[in-house]
């Protein structure tokens, strides 16, 4: 009875990521092609490295119109990924554009501080990342989310009330079917934190340890907030299924029992 | 929720379990006695398929084409910017 893991089809493992002292990983090379783990994660890496991989630049003779053409050929091909992580961390498309623009001509200015070789698209995301914390959301007048410390009471409750357990494969079906807004709204009603996280992991497939340099966090914590953030984002999506009348039964929840939540570490 | 122990003792130990397979955050070990079980255990092989369609969902939902002048008008902010040297 497995739904997804019959689907999945991966590409050839590209696994570019940094190699990872604090977090063990797993040696792609001997796996698979058809292993289920981590299918996000070789989806993302290969692209990254194809730029890099052609760049054999002296960053420090360079001319600045040279430097100029490398980032406007290097960096300007992420704007679709920037604006769609913009998009979750502004309210609106025309502040996500303007996070964009304002993260880009950051990057430009710092450009000469990128490592050539080392992950472009990670880079500019984190600087997005910087851009948005120290510019946009100081300039709101209350924050975009709670955080995750003071984090609503009702958001814990409603992660206690239904546990992710009782959902059967007939929900994993009637999930299927939900709209892409409804997947949007459910993500954006989740804590700015744990948004971000569960985006870089499965839009992106970021790695732990990627993910913890982005958003300048220890892993400890990304493993926390992605745990978190993708029980109440499975929490949200089976509501915005019964609100539909896509639910199906679910025996279970009512035995299902008391889960601890996480604390930030 | 569960009677099966087999990824942990609690609902919690379970998902990070799963979400660290789904993550590709597991030791060659930890993955195939991992994939062994989901082979066998119908309850955690459900769990661990809708994880993978919440985020196979979340990937089709997130991933948006910037608008047509954005790139646009980066350039241009770009080429104001007076070169820095390195």
């Amino acid at each position: 009875m497995t739904l997804v893991k019959d689907r999945v089809v991966l590409p050839e493992p590209g696994y570019g990521m940094q190699p990872d002292s604090q977090q063990l990983t797993v040696d792609l090379a001997t796996m698979s092609t058809t292993e289920p783990a981590a299918a996000a994660m070789y989806q993302a890496a290969g692209a990254d490295e194809d730029a890099a991989a052609v760049n054999h630049v002296d960053v420090a003779t360079e001319t600045p119109e040279q430097r100029r053409a490398r980032f406007e050929r290097d960096a300007m091909q992420y704007v679709d990924q920037l604006y769609s992580a913009a998009m979750r961390m502004a309210r609106n498309p025309s502040d996500a554009e303007d996070l964009v623009q304002e993260a880009y001509t950051k990057a430009f200015s710092a450009f000469h501080q990128y490592k050539p070789g080392t992950n472009l698209k990670a880079w500019l995301y984190r600087i997005l990342t910087n851009t948005y914390i120290n510019l946009y959301r100081k300039r709101q007048r209350e924050p975009l989310q709670s955080n995750s410390d003071t984090i609503e009471d009702w958001q814990l409750a409603k992660a206690e009330s239904h546990t992710s357990a009782g959902l059967r494969s007939a929900e994993t079906e009637a999930l299927d079917h939900l709209p892409d807004s409804d997947v949007k709204n459910a993500l954006q009603s989740i804590p700015e934190e744990f948004r971000l996280a569960v985006y870089f992991a499965d839009v992106e497939g970021y790695a732990y340890k990627q993910i913890s340099e982005i958003m300048n966090t220890p892993i400890g914590t990304v493993m926390s907030r992605l745990h978190r953030g993708r029980k109440m984002l499975r929490d949200m999506l089976a509501d915005y299924a019964t609100e539909r009348g896509f639910r199906a039964h679910t025996e279970d929840q009512a035995a299902a029992g008391s889960n601890n939540q996480e604390k930030e570490k | 929720m569960s009677d099966c122990q087999g990824l942990g003792d609690c609902d919690d130990t379970r998902m990070q379990r799963i979400y660290e397979y789904l993550d590709g955050a597991l030791t060659r070990e930890d993955l195939s006695e991992i994939k062994q079980h989901l082979d066998t255990c119908e309850e955690c092989a459900e769990q661990y398929d809708l994880e993978c369609l919440i985020r196979t969902m979340v990937k089709r939902s997130c991933t948006e084409s910037a608008p047509e002048n954005l790139k646009n008008s980066i350039l241009d902010r770009i080429h104001a910017i007076k070169p820095v040297e390195a």
